[in-house]
């Protein structure tokens, strides 16, 4: 019985690792070779550029400018974007502003807004910040007002039965209620991020990760590019899972369930 | 009706005032002489440029050629994205070998492959397609698995009790009870092939209005620029709108889409 449940995991591993390893086991086999074009790089060479790339510092430098921007431009949409939301959820005046206006705007590319920021704020580093930040505002503001708006109400008005002002309501019963939803939405934008931080790096910058998968297509070093590449993926998964792990600690005593 | 009329016309007002402050903030600005009228022209401006380009038809241009490629992009990505999220939920081999690729792909920035796509189809619009249909493919994929994965095997029982054969279990029952689910996948989907539409059409390109707005704030050309963006916000505006009045259609026995406007799942 035991040894049947291993075989079954085993098959299990074999068939998730099967596409990954035939493409790396294809770009290895074919690169190099005459009639394969340049662009095809043999993944060892890919890690070894990586390994290089690392050590030199070239590769963290890029890193970390893009880190410190999509991280502040984060930051500062995720914290606009659950103040206000609150502040929507509270009191209706500004409801009646923002609920309408964030609708209707949600669907707009914000990245459309990317030529003109740059010709307000220039090149630097607060253009791509201010472009991020817009982008994570939406949906952190749009799941933080629906998340509170959807605290149940027989648990606001058991807490007022009991005696509670509206203050002590509102931090222990609605922003718990629509913790779940608001890490829902800060997941949406944390994604959104990264394929604005791409974007503003490859438009107009002289350095960060886009910046350098550029610079490196230009120069036909297509290592870098994908050693580039890899640590922009590489980024945007590990921050999605720190931002997963810290759901997980501030959920797991109120919603065993919820998460995970 | 007439009670009817009026509670529209006050639906659409309430809609519509906070754009309408927003616009008088901006002529306010701009008139005032603080900020330079090129990088906030005048309203008026800005509608005189966005009337011009749309009589001389080059604005219509740009916005079909954005709207051909991401339209393709999306269309491709439902097609592909329902039929791998079905196959996942149901052939257990299919759900082992694309179900990591889809938990660990998801939060990695796919625009980041744009020069591979460039490399391996060129510039033009097929690399841009393939680009917004991988990314587009997978919160629709992912939806479709989830969606037809949290099917109560209750409906699908009583189905199969009373004599229904496997392909119709799945189109009669476990394909509508998964729609809402799917639904909000293309909803999650369709700005996102806008948002990858203007940035490619930013990096090098002559065509479609990521290059449009790119090109006229290059030449100083604010209002044009301006009158791009607007065309660019109704555009993805327009879509998503359709879609919600797609999805009310389809999915009659739910409450409308626009009340849960992003309610985003995974």
């Amino acid at each position: 019985m035991m040894s049947r449940q291993a075989g079954y995991t085993a098959l299990r591993w074999a068939a998730g690792l099967a596409m990954p390893v035939a493409l790396i086991a294809a770009m290895q086999l074919t690169a190099g070779q005459e009639d394969m074009p340049r662009y095809v790089v043999a993944p060892t060479d890919i890690a070894a550029t990586l390994w290089q790339l690392l050590i030199s510092g070239d590769l963290v430098d890029d890193a970390l400018a893009s880190m410190f921007r999509s991280y502040s431009g984060f930051v500062l949409g995720a914290v606009l974007g659950v103040a206000i939301g609150l502040l929507s959820a509270v009191w209706r005046q500004a409801q009646a502003f923002f609920d309408p206006l964030v609708s209707t705007l949600y669907p707009v590319p914000k990245i459309a807004l990317l030529p003109v920021i740059i010709t307000w704020l220039g090149f630097g580093d607060v253009s791509k910040i201010a472009l991020i930040s817009l982008a994570v505002f939406f949906p952190t503001f749009i799941n933080t007002l629906y998340g509170a708006r959807g605290t149940p109400v027989n648990l606001v008005w058991a807490a007022r039965n009991m005696g509670a002002s509206r203050v002590y309501i509102f931090w222990h019963v609605v922003l718990p209620a629509a913790l779940p939803q608001i890490f829902t939405g800060l997941r949406s934008g944390l994604a959104l991020s990264f394929v604005v931080l791409f974007a503003t790096e490859m438009v107009g910058s002289h350095n960060g990760l886009g910046d350098m998968i550029i610079r490196a297509e230009e120069a036909m070093r297509y290592d870098w590019m994908y050693a580039s590449i890899l640590t922009i993926g590489l980024l945007g998964f590990l921050s999605d899972r720190a931002l997963l792990a810290i759901r997980r600690k501030l959920l797991a005593n109120k919603y065993p369930g919820e998460a995970r | 009706m007439r009670q009817r009329i009026f509670s529209a016309a006050r639906r659409m007002l309430a809609t519509l005032y906070p754009l309408a402050v927003l616009a008088a903030i901006w002529e306010l600005l701009s008139r005032s002489g603080w900020v330079s009228p090129r990088l906030m022209p005048p309203l008026e401006k800005i509608f005189s440029a966005l009337l011009a380009d749309l009589a001389n038809g080059e604005l219509i241009f740009h916005t079909g050629v954005s709207f051909t490629r991401a339209i393709s992009g999306f269309g491709l990505a439902v097609v592909v994205g329902i039929v791998l999220g079905v196959l996942m939920a149901r052939v257990r081999w299919f759900e082992w070998m694309f179900e990591p690729i889809f938990a660990f792909g998801y939060p990695v920035p796919k625009i980041a492959l744009y020069p591979v796509f460039i490399l391996l189809l060129g510039f033009g619009s097929s690399s841009k397609i393939a680009l917004i249909a991988l990314e587009c493919t997978f919160p629709i994929a992912v939806n479709t698995y989830f969606g037809i994965r949290a099917v109560s095997a209750r409906l699908v029982w009583s189905a199969q009790n009373m004599g229904a054969g496997s392909t119709r279990i799945f189109f009669k029952v476990l394909l509508p009870a998964a729609l809402p689910s799917i639904m909000s996948g293309l909803r999650v989907a369709l700005p996102l092939s806008m948002v990858i539409v203007v940035i490619t059409e930013m990096i090098g390109e002559s065509s479609g209005l990521g290059y449009y707005i790119t090109y006229a704030s290059a030449s100083f050309m604010y209002a044009s620029s301006y009158a791009g963006v607007i065309a660019i916000a109704l555009v993805g505006f327009i879509m998503d709108r359709t879609l919600v009045l797609i999805r009310d259609r389809l999915l009659f026995w739910e409450p409308s889409g626009a009340a849960q406007a992003s309610k985003l799942s995974y």
